[in-house]
């Protein structure tokens, strides 16, 4: 290096303000992106209550046509590019250095750069409410010509089309830093194959971010300069192009936002189990072909176009189910044989397979064109992605809080708390979604304010379930709150857990691990530790049940 | 004659929903038993086997059979719902911010409509119908839920499809893609009559 320069050692974090907002430890930047993640959260799901007001009963009762346009764009683009993808990107951040025995992720100043790029995206995103026109209204992914400068005037439609390049920029910048972990900082002793299922899980999503995120980057950039300049995707071609760009991006993500919480499941249900997970590597084989067909289904958004050959991405999409089936198979024979304590994080973990199944079997039924051309824009898709993102990944990313909060904090949260708070979410999950599966099949198109009177019960029912996952929601949020005001310790490993993360202590020091690491000897080291220790006997924390 | 797309829809949506059921109820059944029989108890030790390959590659082959056989009767129903013959009856249809216009070409008949005056054209229900579908601005999408089907209308091509309606009577329709202000209103009726209802209503409107 020219010079000689040497480059110091990390010191440890300034306890200032400044200093927790320029540190580039992951697990400070993860929770930055988690908190930056969970205020737009917020944000966009007080959008979404907004909606089921309105929808609560046919007419225009609280919003105006275009107002209602902004809050289902940027309910969706919230949740999609501003919580759901980053927080998953922030799970991985936290936990994948700590799982592969590493004391720090790989560009470490990448990832804090990602996280202010990605929250610089969200602000402009969400400021688009303060101009004239409003925010961006023409739904979480635009069409064109409909996004075109003639047909969507307003620097808040801007200010959205610069904040999604740079959100999706920002958590890229973050995915290629778990990705270089992975390859790079694996501790000695830690192969491939002795990765834990989380890490796995990580590896398949930031492969598929590294494939389709740069895709949108650029998507934005043109369709910036389509409003402004003009003449890029013009006429009936560029129409289909841009969608064509839009979904080569846009079906990856949903498989990006689900993963990491596949992975957060498989650690949940083998801990809570008390058994090491079930077809390791048939797990390993079936991600990597997910990851692989994920990149070639897009076109299924685009079957009633007319434009893209049909078959093709129907038989592309509904093969997705082999590799769905072998990791529904591994975290049920997981459980079967186990001696399952139900903990708050197991919960939500059944929870997640249970309800997402009811979003992957609707998603069979919607790669079939001849079926896709009756439910397509219907609530019938709405019912299906909201199974498969909030009933599904919401309740997997739950799982997983659930569980490394501990280890997060150093606090356990409220079990009782989290209890209850586990089934009014699934009550307002199921009395919310489900109705929406019979509107759609009736005739209910998507991103609508007003419909037909014969839609008013099932849409007043919707509406009451979102009343019970706010409810739910801010009973979570209260646990958190419960539980870091008084705390009850947790100690190391508090769950009997089978990973490294839980071998330091909780939150783990600056450089992740104190002491030497335990042996590396299977993708879970600790139970290797235990079941060596104690061949014959129960396996400790199995009383710990609650 | 072919059926019409509402009967090849219902044909192979009950087939994918039977499968759909059959898959979610072993599973419910497997988690639930999972669930009870394997919860700590006093004694119970965890297994410790945690790996069973010809399990997998049963299930992935089995898997694999049905979306096979799924893909299938997807493709046939697909080929059959897709073609679009010339028809005695054409219609061209241009979808528009924010309504609706019918024409029938060598008929001098045309029916337009808009959000405020929703449009209601006429179609034969013995004999099935082609449509010619287009857009005069933005994306919109073309829906009639009693027939099962709908289509996109992109303004500069235009996608071609036959429907073929049976029942006489009215049937409603509706843009399925978001397209501005008004896309919640953007609707039309169709209204299916006997051949020479049909006829009358054409010259009705000549």
């Amino acid at each position: 290096m020219a010079g000689g320069a040497q480059i110091a050692a990390p010191a440890p974090p300034a306890p200032s303000a400044m200093g927790w907002l320029a540190a580039t430890d992951h697990k400070r930047t993860a929770a930055k992106v988690a908190v930056a993640a969970t205020f737009f959260f917020l944000l966009s799901g007080v959008l979404a209550l907004v909606m089921r007001a309105e929808l609560a009963q046919p007419g225009l009762q609280f919003v105006s046509d275009h107002t209602y346009d902004e809050l289902f764009t940027m309910h969706g683009s919230g949740m999609i590019y501003l919580f759901l993808t980053p927080v998953a990107l922030a799970l991985g951040l936290y936990l994948v250095p700590l799982q592969v025995g590493a004391a720090q992720v790989a560009a470490p100043r990448l990832a804090l750069f990602g996280f202010w790029i990605y929250l610089c995206g969200g602000l402009s995103m969400y400021s688009g409410f303060l101009t004239d026109n409003g925010a961006g209204s023409d739904t979480w992914g635009a069409t064109l010509p409909l996004a075109s400068s003639g047909n969507t005037p307003g620097v808040g439609m801007d200010l959205w089309v610069i904040g999604v390049g740079l959100a999706v920029l920002g958590s890229l910048l973050i995915a290629v830093t778990i990705l270089l972990t992975i390859i790079r900082l694996r501790a000695p002793g830690m192969t491939m194959l002795r990765m834990p299922v989380f890490c796995w899980t990580m590896l398949a999503t930031t492969f598929m971010v590294v494939a389709s995120f740069p895709v949108m980057v650029v998507a934005m950039a043109l369709l910036l300069a389509e409003r402004h300049i003009g003449g890029i995707f013009d006429g009936a071609t560029g129409s289909v192009a841009y969608q064509q760009l839009f979904w080569f991006f846009g079906h990856p993500v949903v498989y990006v936002m689900f993963f990491p919480f596949v992975g957060a499941v498989g650690e949940v249900v083998s801990t809570f189990s008390r058994k090491r997970f079930f077809g390791y590597r048939a797990l390993v084989v079936s991600l990597l072909l997910f990851t692989a067909l994920s990149m070639a289904v897009w076109g299924h958004h685009l079957f009633i176009l007319g434009a893209v050959p049909n078959q093709y991405y129907s038989l592309t999409s509904q093969l997705l189910a082999v590799p769905a089936g072998i990791e529904y198979l591994d975290l049920i024979a997981t459980m079967i044989g186990g001696a399952i304590v139900f903990r708050t994080p197991m919960l939500f973990a059944v929870g997640f397979i249970l309800q997402f199944l009811i979003g992957g079997l609707t998603g069979i039924i919607v790669a079939s064109p001849p079926l896709d051309y009756h439910v397509n824009g219907s609530y019938f898709i709405v019912a299906h992605f909201h199974y498969t993102l909030l009933a599904g990944s919401l309740f997997g990313l739950l799982a997983g809080f659930h569980y490394w909060f501990p280890k997060m904090t150093g606090a356990m949260l409220r079990e009782r708390l989290g209890k209850l708070s586990f089934w009014v979410l699934v009550l307002g999950a199921n009395l919310t979604f489900f109705p929406m599966f019979f509107l759609g099949f009736e005739g209910m198109p998507r991103r609508v304010a007003d419909y037909a009177p014969r839609f008013g019960n099932l849409n007043l029912l919707s509406s009451i379930g979102a009343g019970f996952i706010a409810l739910g929601i801010l009973m979570v949020l209260a646990n958190v709150f419960v539980s870091l005001r008084r705390r009850e310790p947790a100690g190391d490993d508090p769950w009997g857990a089978q990973t490294l993360e839980w071998s330091t202590s909780s939150p783990p020091p600056h450089n992740n691990f104190g002491a030497a690491l335990p042996a590396i000897t299977s993708y879970a080291p600790l139970l290797d530790r235990r079941e060596a220790e104690e061949p014959e006997r129960e396996p400790r924390g199995a009383e710990a049940s609650a | 004659m072919k059926a019409g797309t509402h009967q090849e829809f219902e044909g192979l949506f009950s087939l994918y929903m039977a499968i759909g059921i059959g898959v979610a109820v072993l599973v419910f059944a497997a988690v639930g038993f999972a669930l009870v029989h394997y919860r700590a108890r006093g004694d119970r030790r965890p297994s410790r086997v945690s790996e069973m390959n010809r399990i997998e590659i049963g299930v992935a082959t089995l898997i694999l059979l049905i979306v096979a056989f799924l893909v299938t009767r997807t493709f046939t129903v697909e080929a059959r719902v897709d073609s679009a013959p010339k028809e005695p009856t054409t219609i061209d249809v241009t979808a528009f911010q924010w309504g609706w216009r019918f024409v029938y070409p060598g008929q001098g008949v045309e029916v337009i409509g808009n959000s405020n005056d929703e449009p209601t054209f006429a179609v034969p229900g013995d004999e099935p119908v082609h449509f010619k579908l287009t857009s005069a601005d933005v994306l919109h999408s073309f829906w009639i839920p009693g027939e099962r089907f709908k289509r996109a209308a992109i303004p500069g091509r235009t996608n071609e499809f036959d429907l073929d309606f049976e029942s006489e009577g009215t049937e409603d329709g509706l843009c399925t893609e978001f397209c501005g202000l008004r896309h919640s209103d953007m609707r039309f009726n169709v209204w299916v009559l006997s051949k020479a209802s049909y006829r009358r209503w054409l010259a009705a409107h000549r």
